[in-house]
Formats: structure tokens, sequence, C-alpha cells
């Protein structure tokens, strides 16, 4: 989406709306969870040009007014140091918002209250909603949320997301900002008396060298901006001459400052930042001894060495069978479902239509055959997936794993936190090689892409599951990742050695588990699975439809053809085993569905039995090459989009070469040893 | 003013203690150029004085009065250093054993007023820190906070990476010089570390951890 694409959307937003929030925060601090309380379905992602970092919009009731919210990134302070304060800034900076809602975590208040400093440094009007109260309790933390108010000038309300308290109080306190007679006026916070007089100093020289300022900015702010040696600021004031008077005079101030404190003044500003936050937290807050609670209990437990990294395999374990469960029982249920309550139906309808003629079957093929083997592989494993991971993803665990595998990553030549894209990349390889532009550097973003094709997707997930475990045995599944995992290893190792460049550090929050809100949870997986129907089931539908044209017309032989050395030859596989290979391009899960399929047509819908045509080795073969080769056209097409071209298509076939290979040795191996001829 | 002879020991112990040495009666014989029986001598009259501590055969160490007396020496002896060479063109490499004998005839009202004209240096010529009028020097030892344990009470001392965005962002964490943080954790095969500022939590990667300085408190 482009920035004026944008613009349109928050035009929009303004022009059925009486005001607008900009729900502000840190990360990890409910923010999503206040902004889906207040607002309803259909809100309005959007993406800033060159920017992962997605904004969302909505609207909320109040009073029988319409109120337009616009939910920034996460950020623990403004700046232009990465993408979502960048994206955060510059959306307070074109001035949309009338009034920002800051939500502080309760129960860590004090890092909480750099950004409502920053913000009231801003002059920017600012509601701040305290969440997780219920937390704080349970931790003795007691917070009187009307002093903090008084100290900071502003108005300060008590929440509990989760359970919607003092939500409503939320909107009101925004309405009586946004809609009152102040606006853009708050008070600035105290630091102390010789960095004000220096702010002030820098602030009239401002006034009087600028009286326009860009977005509007007051003098202060400004200054205020300079003295963050924001380089965003600095290269925008050096472009008129007024402008560089300004740093001129800022120079010289933070000489004098330099020299009297021995620190820049961005770092001299923070420390007044923490300064104060201190003396505000210590005045408002009174803590007890924070019990020591189960979550945080097993939290500790889950960094500890020695027992994280059991846990850690533990947890893998318990992912992998209930994908293995709950996926195949789901599974059978819509298999079930399909073939003795809609099929029929279809089936009935088609041949009315087109009786038994050719055009029927491949009507049959697409619309029947296709849909049930969507609805009883593809389906099922990735539902079951998304469910664990935005679980996963809500305790914090995804956090414990990064500050465990760090130092792996580094041989790999990545950092602990891309073990979040690489772990999402196993629900889906397109986000999360989108998600690597939170990599800093360019070897990273390209390792990390690299390793994340070779992530087997839910998608291959449902293959290795609803094939090799079904079919073959469950060791077999795990001896496909595993096989997976040694191949991603030595190509990050060989990558980390080869590659130019260098990889930089690791700086993350941790915070105790918390138990996931299964609302939150559902509507989450809700999403990524809705993305998921709206896009695989046609294009499922389409490719059945065009191989049961090759089928019905013999024509299918002819284009199985030129593959047949690699595929019959060195693969060992059935010639109709190459052409879903191919399709799986399209949708990696393809690749069985339409083996499937064929099954399906071949022995009617009760047998979805693969075992009717393809030996155990052959199946083993098969999954272990759709793992491994080339990523499905929506992956590469976001491999276009983050590296470009050469390195898409260099990844292609470096996948393609893989999985040639390690498929060829596999299933030689296999002959020679015949550990799968007698199962 | 002590004796010129008093300031070589309290000079030489503060050297040979900052060297992570103990200044044993032999170290001292050896860089001072005297017998040990001498030295031995005038050790016992420092801790009479409660300039140093005397343990029998491990050495001394200086008392924090000692400490900031000879902290006061090494000044007028950096101090010296500058002036021989920045003003009277004196060879870097020859100032210090000219320093020496300079050093002690400087009072502390001379002392201020060549560090006024010398445009208030931080350092010798040589490059070590320069202690204040006070007695202090700048320099706090420290090591990286990876070379720490886990519960290990820290203060951060300075940060040696250069790159001014990470300093920035670290800085709006509240990881800063002063900064008072507690070691939680430390992943395996020398992982990140984790960290408690004030309420909130972290985890550093090595380079980062290894970056901030710290000592124990």
């Amino acid at each position: 989406m482009s920035e004026i694409q944008i613009q349109k959307e928050i035009d929009k937003l303004r022009q059925s709306t009486k005001f607008i929030i900009a729900l502000a925060g840190n990360p990890n601090v409910g923010k999503s969870t206040i902004f889906n309380r207040l607002t309803g379905l259909g809100v309005v992602t959007a993406n800033y040009p060159g920017k992962t970092v997605e904004l969302n919009l909505g609207t909320a009731d109040f009073n029988n007014q319409r109120v337009g919210i616009i939910d920034l990134p996460g950020i623990y302070s403004l700046g232009s140091i990465s993408e979502d304060q960048y994206v955060a800034r510059q959306e307070l900076l074109n001035g949309q918002a009338d009034v920002v809602l800051v939500i502080v975590d309760a129960t860590n208040l004090e890092r909480n209250l750099y950004l409502v400093l920053q913000l009231l440094d801003y002059g920017y009007p600012v509601v701040v909603g305290c969440n997780l109260m219920d937390l704080a309790v349970k931790n003795n933390i007691c917070l009187d949320t009307e002093k903090l108010a008084s100290a900071l000038g502003i108005p300060v309300v008590p929440v509990t997301a989760t359970t919607g308290e003092g939500v409503d109080k939320l909107i009101e306190q925004c309405a009586n900002i946004a809609t009152g007679p102040i606006t853009r006026q708050a008070r600035r916070p105290a630091y102390g008396k010789d960095i004000m007089d220096q702010i002030d100093e820098l602030a009239s020289v401002i006034e009087h060298q600028l009286p326009t300022r860009p977005y509007r900015l007051t003098a202060h702010a400004l200054a205020i901006m300079l003295f963050e040696e924001d380089k965003d600021f600095q290269a925008l004031l050096s472009k008129t001459q007024n402008g560089q008077n300004v740093l001129e005079k800022a120079k010289t101030i933070f000489q004098k400052l330099e020299k009297t404190h021995g620190e820049k003044p961005s770092v001299r500003l923070s420390r007044e930042r923490h300064g104060l936050e201190g003396t505000i937290t210590d005045a408002v807050q009174k803590s007890g001894i924070c019990p020591v609670t189960l979550s945080t209990k097993l939290w500790r437990i889950s960094l500890r060495p020695l027992t994280g990294l059991p846990i850690l395999l533990a947890g893998m374990i318990i992912v992998f069978m209930i994908m293995f469960y709950l996926g195949s029982y789901l599974s059978t249920a819509f298999d079930y479902t399909w073939s003795q309550f809609v099929s029929p139906w279809i089936k009935i309808a088609i041949t009315s239509l087109a009786g038994n003629t050719p055009v029927a079957r491949i009507l049959l093929w697409g619309f029947d055959a296709g849909i049930q083997a969507a609805l009883s592989v593809g389906i099922p494993y990735i539902l079951t997936f998304y469910l664990i991971l935005s679980f996963l993803e809500d305790t914090g665990y995804l956090n414990s794993i990064a500050f465990l595998t760090d130092s792996l990553m580094h041989k790999l030549g990545l950092h602990g936190r891309s073990v979040i894209p690489l772990i999402a990349g196993a629900g889906c390889n397109v986000p999360a090689i989108i998600g690597t532009r939170v990599l800093t550097t360019r070897k990273e973003k390209l390792i990390a892409c690299t390793l994340i094709t070779l992530v087997p997707c839910s998608a291959r997930t449902a293959i290795i599951m609803g094939a090799v475990a079904v079919f073959v045995g469950w060791q077999w599944a795990i001896a496909i990742y595993l096989i997976d995992l040694l191949v991603g290893i030595i190509v990050g190792r060989l990558l980390a050695i080869t590659l130019p460049g260098e990889s930089s550090g690791l700086v993350m929050e941790m915070f105790p588990f918390r138990l996931p809100s299964w609302r939150t949870v559902a509507k989450k997986t809700w999403y990524r699975m809705k993305e998921f129907i709206i896009i695989a089931i046609p294009i499922i539908a389409i490719g059945s439809l065009v191989l049961g044209f090759l089928y019905e017309s013999q024509y299918l032989w002819l284009v199985t053809k030129p593959f047949s050395l690699i595929i019959e030859g060195w693969l060992g596989l059935p010639a109709i085993a190459g052409i879903c290979l191919v399709f799986g391009v399209l949708r990696k899960e393809l690749a069985l569905q339409l083996l499937l399929s064929l099954a399906i047509i071949k022995y009617g819908s009760e047998v979805s039995n693969l075992l009717h045509f393809m030996t155990r080795q052959q199946i083993f073969v098969f999954a272990l090459v759709t793992t491994l080769y080339i990523p499905c056209l929506a992956a590469i097409s976001a491999l276009v989009k983050e590296l470009n071209w050469r390195a898409a298509l260099a990844i292609s076939a470096f996948t393609i070469t893989i999985a040639i290979i390690v498929g060829g040795v596999v299933n030689q191996l296999l002959s020679l040893t015949g550990w799968l001829a007698h199962i | 003013m002590l004796s010129r002879t008093k300031e070589d020991y309290l000079e030489t112990i503060f050297h040979l203690e900052s060297e992570g040495l103990a200044a044993t009666t032999q170290d001292i014989a050896n860089h001072l150029k005297i017998t040990p029986a001498s030295v031995s001598e005038n050790l016992k009259k420092l801790a009479r004085d409660k300039l140093i501590n005397h343990l029998p055969y491990k050495g001394v160490t200086l008392t924090k009065k000692g400490k900031t007396l000879a902290l006061d020496v090494v000044r007028r002896h950096r101090l010296s250093e500058r002036f021989l060479v920045d003003k009277l063109g004196v060879k870097w490499e020859e100032a210090h054993d000219e320093a020496h004998k300079l050093e002690h005839s400087i009072s502390k009202v001379v002392g201020n007023k060549l560090y006024e004209m010398l445009g208030e240096p931080k350092t010798c010529p040589h490059g070590n820190p320069l202690p204040d009028a006070d007695g202090r020097i700048k320099e706090v030892p420290s090591q990286p906070l990876t070379s720490f344990n886990k519960h290990d009470h820290l203060q951060i001392i300075k940060i040696t990476d250069e790159e001014p965005k990470l300093l920035c962002y670290l800085a709006t964490l509240g990881l800063m010089p002063k900064t008072k943080l507690q070691l939680e954790e430390k992943a395996p095969f020398d992982g990140p570390i984790m960290i408690k500022v004030g309420q909130a939590t972290y985890a550093l990667g090595k380079k980062i951890a290894s970056a901030i300085w710290a000592r124990k408190i």
C-alpha cells in the first residue's frame, strides 16, 4: 500500500468519524487487546511503503459517535532507529490524531513512562491507560493512578484489557480532550533546570529563525528532537540557511553541555527522562514483594540452560504430537463430513448438468476431489499449527526460545531474534520472509530468507503428516524433519562463512509468561486461516481442474515424460508424482492433494489411500523432495520483493538442486538397505 | 605536604596496585631501585601514618587516605608530563623521568593553574587518565557484562561501542553509564545474557553485552 493509499484510508476514517485516537504503547502491554476491544471486525490493515510495520485502522462507537482509531506499532520510544519507531512517529507528525492514547504496563510503569514523557515533550495531547492493573495487584504493586495523573498533568485511567474494565472510561477521557477546548497543549515534563534552560534557549532560536516549522511542530518540540540528535531532522534543517543557523546554535549548546556533563545531549536527555520516571514512579507506586507465581517459575525454568533446552525439546515433541493427533482427527472428521454429506450432492449436481462425459469428470476433479483433498490434508494441519503458533506467541515462550538459541543462530550468521521468523516460517513462509525486514544487515536477511524457504511450512507439514506419518509411520515423519534440520544447519553455516558482511547483536525485552486469552488466540488463528482459505481453495480447485483435464485427455503422460529420468530414475517416484511436484509450486500441499485427488478418482471417495499406487519408500521420498524443493509461488514473489529477482532465482535453483540430490541419495540408500520395503 | 620519599612510595604502590599486582617489599624495592631493607623500614612509617595496610608476607595496599594522596601525586606527575611535552617541547619518552623530579614541588594552587593553562587535559601524554583536583581518577575499573556471574548486582561504567544509533537506543531503554542492573541469566554456549533494569528485563546478545562494561556493587 502506498503512502497515498494509506492517506486515503485515514482520510476516509476522518470523514466518517468525530475524532481520531492514535493508540501508542510499548510492545507487550496489551495494546492490541485494547484495540480489539474497542473496535469490531472490519479492521483495515495498512503498510507504509517499503515498511513491514503495519498500521491497523478501526472505528469504535462511543455515545452514539463514531471514533476512529489508528493502532501504532508497539515501541519503547519515538525516533528513527527502527522501522516501527519511524512509522509511529511519522503517523503522529502527519497530525492525523486528535489525541494520543498511551497504554502503559502497570507492572512496569517506570520504563513505560519514557514514551509518555517523550510525547509530552513533543506537546501532544496525551491520555494514559494503565493496563494490566489485575496483574499489578497480583504482583503486590499498588499504583495510585490519580496521583500519577496529577504528577503528569494528564488524564490516567486504570484498565484491564482482558476483562474490558475501564475501557469505556478511557474513550470518554479521550473524547474530553479531543473535542474539548484544550488541544495540543499539555504540561511539559520538568527536567533539571540546566537542561530545561538549554532547551528553552534553543527553542527561542528556533522560534526566531524558523517561524514556519516542518509538520507544524512547536519550537520546543523541534528543540527536543535536536537534543535527541535525530538524524532525520538534522538533515531536514540543513536544507535551509535558517535551519543551518539553528543547527549551528544547537552545536554550541551541545558542546557546552558535553563539557559540563561529559555526555552527549541525547544521552543527557535520556538520563533526565529516566530520572523523572524514577521520581514519579516512586511517588505513585508502592510495591511489596512480588510473589513468585507459577508462570514466573515456569518462565525462569524455561530460560535456565539446564532445564530450558530439555523443555524446548519436549515442547517440540508436544507440538509434533498435537499436530499429529489433533491434525489427523480433524482430517478424518472433515474428510468424513465431505464424503458423506457434501460430495454426493456435488456428484448429483454435476452429473445432472453434464452427464457422464469427460467434462463432468474434469469438473468432479476440481469441485469434489480437489476440495476434499484440501479439507483432508491442507486445512486440518494448517489450522492446528496456526492455533499452536498463536498460543505460543501470546504466552511469550517464543522469546525464551530466542534467548536459548541465540548462540546457535550466531553460528548460522543470524541472531536469536531471527528464530521468530524462522518459527513463523513453519506456519507459512510468506509472512516469515516479509518478517525478515526487522533484521538489520543484508547478510542476515539473505541467510534468514534462504533458511526460511527450507523450514517446512504448514503445507509441507500437512504432506509430511498426511502422507508419511499416516502411511509410513511417525518415526519416518520425524526423520524428514531431522534431515531437513540437518540440511538447514549445513546451508546456514556455509552461508555464514561464505557471505561477506557482519551480523548484528540482540536486544530483546523479556517478560514472564502470560496466560493467553482464548478469544485473542482464536481471533488470530481465524485471521490467518481466512487468508489461507480465500487464496488456497480456488488455487486447489483450479489446479485440480487442470490436472483433471490433463488426466482425462491423456496429455498427462506427455507432460511427465521430460522429467521421467529424474523422477522415475533417480528419485524412484511414479511419473504422476512428477506432475504433482510441478503443481506443488503453486501451493506446496497441492502436490499431495493432487496425488490424493488422483487416488480418489481412481479408487472412489471412500479410499483416500496413497498405498494403492505408491510404495512406502516412494511416499517418503516424495514428501522429502516436496519439503526441500523450490518454495511455492507466493514465497518466491515474497523473496523477489524482499531481496531481488536474482536472489529469488538463486534460492529457487539452489533448493531444487538440494532436493534432487538429497531425495535421490535417500532413495538409493533406502533401496540398498530395504528399510522401507517390508513394513 | 608529604616528604618526597613518601610520595614516591605512595605513587609506586598505586601503580603496582592498579596493575593488579600485590605491592610486595621486593616489588617496591625493584621499582625505586633501593634495598628491600630500607623499603620495609619506610613501609612501617607509612603504616603508622595510616596510609597503607601492611599485611605481613603478602604485601601492602593503600588505605583510602593513602590512595587520595597517591592520586594527587599521580595528578601532579601527569600534569608535569603534559607541561614538559606541550609547553617545553621535551620528548615524551623523556618526560616521565623529568616529571618525576618536577612533581614534588608543585603545590595545589600551581597544579590547578597548570591544569587551566594546559587546556584542561584529560590524560597524560601517554594516554593515562588524569585524576581531578580532588584526587579522583575518572577511570573506574570495570569489566564487560559477559564476565560476571548470575545474580550479580552491577552498575554500568561505560559503553565501549561507538555506534551512535546503538548508544542512543540503549539509552532510551535506560542502559547507560551509572545505571544499576542485575544479571539474571546466562544462555548456554556463550549465548546472550538476561539483565533486569528496574522492573524491565532484557536479553542482550553477546556482542552488545561485551560492549557494556560494569562493576559489581
